[in-house]
């Protein structure tokens, strides 16, 4: 194990926890009147972004090291499971965060659709923050999606 | 083998970065039920009773929000309540230190000179009961209400208080207590508010005639000029209480006593006034209290005044999104009454935004609260008010939130021309014009337009007491500061 590698490991955990513990503040550089304000008193920043911060993580893990295949290594097999994790990731926030609002009488449809076309972005980053993290003790996919 | 030991790894990890992330967020069941509530905004006694219980339940764990008694403090649940209020968009607030005094009593003081006779005779429609009725039936102890009767001094009243509900001609069933001949207003006030205990609300039921013993030969101007001074003396030593003075309309048949004039007989309406005296903070309380609201409101008063009533803050935010807004304008996250961004309209140039805020604590009748003219408005740039009660046909989905719990729309527009400034509205507290129209310096003409729904030496009196308080200020000041 290279002491590189394991520092963009601790590198992209770190990255992730402050992407989640600041997440209200990266959702507010596009802040809406009405529905930002009640994404913070119902607390959905916080849980979009985990939710952001884990599909990137897990689905990443599961391609280097439960796929982990030489059929599925080259660059657009990553891509595959980026265009995944940029399709997961928002539609299960809006899924949460329509519930909550739903639940709480609000109606908030075309911001929603907004807000979570942003964090798909947030996503694809967290997508190649974690890949660059975990990637390199992959026995297969370790060269994907940059050979070393 | 490698494999699966890097699986477990960022497994792990994965795990580790995830209650990491949740245990950073995470709030005590507390925490979270009060901030569920405020966001509700489901601020009643028995969601704070539901809270009491989660702090009784786990008296370990919130042992700091515990009295020496062992039952939840509501002073120190406020502050949290507050704090965790404060983080809101917009803030809420939730005075739950009223939930404190629990047990307020109520003292009827019940005049009964010459000259109030006539309000409860049997051919009068018997307003004046009735408005001591409704007093003691709308106060939530009211079945334990004391009852004394006065004029010369103060007397108990013999009888139970369904004696008193019941009984239909109080001043028959009265007669020979004391001596109905005069009122001393100095010894009545003076021992209402001497005996009066902390969480006590007494209430004189009176014409509010000053009419002391042995006035022969003595001007006008000397009583009214004494009446005064003996206001200002007793409630002066009193800094403390509020009085809320209602004024109402009663049928009167029957002798009528002018002063240093012949009796006559009148028949037609006069006024009457209930003045409730209390500690401040218990008038306070009892203004944010839904089972206090009718008793605080009689039905029947025409006007109504509250003495040393201080400046409040009142619960307001911006409507971020209201159909009268017009420009653009940012709220600021952590000062609701801050816009920032200001920019006004394309095409007029005009910023025009709405502060939706709770007026009814103000315990002012929703016709001052209505009136633009009761509120003096500060801007640099001559912004423009328009006050608008809330009704629930305004609220949708989104803006329910921002107008729930309100009372009024206060709706601001002008043309920016500074990049700062601040528009700052005042509710103004100024003596009342009423007790001015409703004070006669002569009550010898019962046929004088006036007689009808004037009091002799009302301002005099009354006037009496402002000074001891101090009058003049206002009700309550919101600003708002608006950055380009």
């Amino acid at each position: 194990m290279k002491q590189q590698h394991l520092i963009y490991l601790i590198l992209g955990i770190a990255a992730t926890a402050l992407f989640v513990l600041f997440g209200e503040w990266c959702y507010e550089l596009h802040y809406v009147n009405g529905f930002s304000d009640d994404m913070h008193n119902y607390e959905l920043n916080t849980t979009v972004s985990v939710i952001t911060a884990l599909v990137p993580w897990a689905a990443a893990g599961i391609y280097y090291y439960a796929i982990n295949s030489v059929r599925f290594d080259r660059w657009y097999h990553w891509l595959v499971v980026l265009a995944l994790v940029m399709l997961i990731t928002p539609v299960a926030g809006y899924m949460v965060t329509d519930s909550v609002m739903a639940d709480n009488g609000k109606s908030y449809v075309a911001e929603s659709v907004t807000f979570e076309l942003l964090n798909m972005l947030w996503a694809a980053v967290l997508f190649v923050v974690a890949s660059f993290s975990m990637r390199w003790w992959s026995s297969n996919c370790r060269h994907t999606p940059i050979p070393q | 083998m490698k494999k699966i030991i890097f699986v477990v790894l960022i497994t792990a990890v994965v795990a580790v970065m995830a209650g990491t992330m949740l245990s950073c967020h995470r709030s005590t069941p507390l925490e979270k039920a009060i901030r569920q509530a405020l966001v509700q905004q489901d601020t009643t006694q028995a969601r704070f009773d539901s809270l009491c219980s989660i702090v009784a339940s786990e008296p370990d764990r919130y042992k700091e929000l515990l009295t020496d008694a062992g039952e939840p403090d509501a002073l120190v649940l406020a502050k949290l309540i507050d704090e965790i209020g404060s983080t809101l968009r917009p803030p809420v607030r939730w005075d739950v230190a009223r939930y404190a005094v629990k047990q307020l009593s109520l003292t009827i003081y019940f005049e009964r000179s010459g000259s109030m006779v006539p309000y409860d005779a049997p051919g009068g429609r018997g307003q004046l009961k009735k408005a001591v009725n409704d007093l003691i039936n709308f106060f939530p102890t009211g079945d334990k209400a004391g009852i004394k009767i006065v004029n010369d001094a103060i007397y108990p009243y013999s009888g139970s208080i369904d004696d008193f509900l019941q009984d239909r001609n109080i001043y028959a069933s009265t007669q020979g207590v004391g001596n109905a001949s005069y009122t001393d207003f100095q010894k009545i006030f003076n021992e209402i508010l001497r005996v009066q205990q902390p969480g006590n609300v007494s209430v004189l039921v009176s014409d509010l005639i000053y009419s002391p013993a042995d006035t022969r030969d003595v001007s006008l101007e000397k009583i009214f000029n004494e009446e005064n001074s003996l206001a200002t003396r007793i409630f002066k030593q009193y800094k403390g209480k509020s009085i809320v003075v209602h004024q109402l309309m009663g049928d009167y048949r029957g002798k009528y006593y002018p002063y240093n004039g012949k009796p006559f007989n009148y028949s037609g309406q006069r006024p009457f006034y209930l003045v409730v005296i209390a500690d401040s903070r218990v008038i306070d309380s009892m203004a944010a209290d839904a089972a206090f609201a009718q008793f605080m409101r009689p039905a029947g008063a025409v006007n109504s005044y509250r003495f040393n009533q201080a400046e409040q803050g009142v619960d307001c935010c911006v409507l971020p999104d209201w159909k009268d807004n017009s420009g653009r304008f940012r709220v600021d996250h952590h000062d609701p009454l801050r816009l920032t961004k200001c920019q006004g309209d394309r095409t007029t140039d005009v910023l025009c935004f709405s502060v939706a805020a709770r007026l009814d604590g103000l315990q002012k009748d929703a016709r001052f609260l209505a009136d633009a003219a009761n509120y003096h408005l500060r801007s640099m740039s001559g912004f423009t008010l328009k006050v608008t009660p809330i009704t629930t046909d305004m609220f949708t989905g989104n803006n329910k939130s921002y107008l729930e719990g309100k009372t009024h729309l206060l709706t601001f527009a002008g043309k920016m021309q500074n990049a700062r400034e601040e528009v700052t509205v005042s509710l103004t507290n100024d003596f009342p014009a009423w007790i001015e129209r409703s004070s006669a310096t002569t009550d010898v003409n019962p046929s004088a337009a006036d007689f009808a729904t004037t009091t002799l030496g009302l301002k005099e009196f009354l006037g009496g007491i402002a000074s001891a308080f101090g009058s003049g200020g206002s009700y309550t000041t919101i600003t708002v500061k608006l950055e380009r």
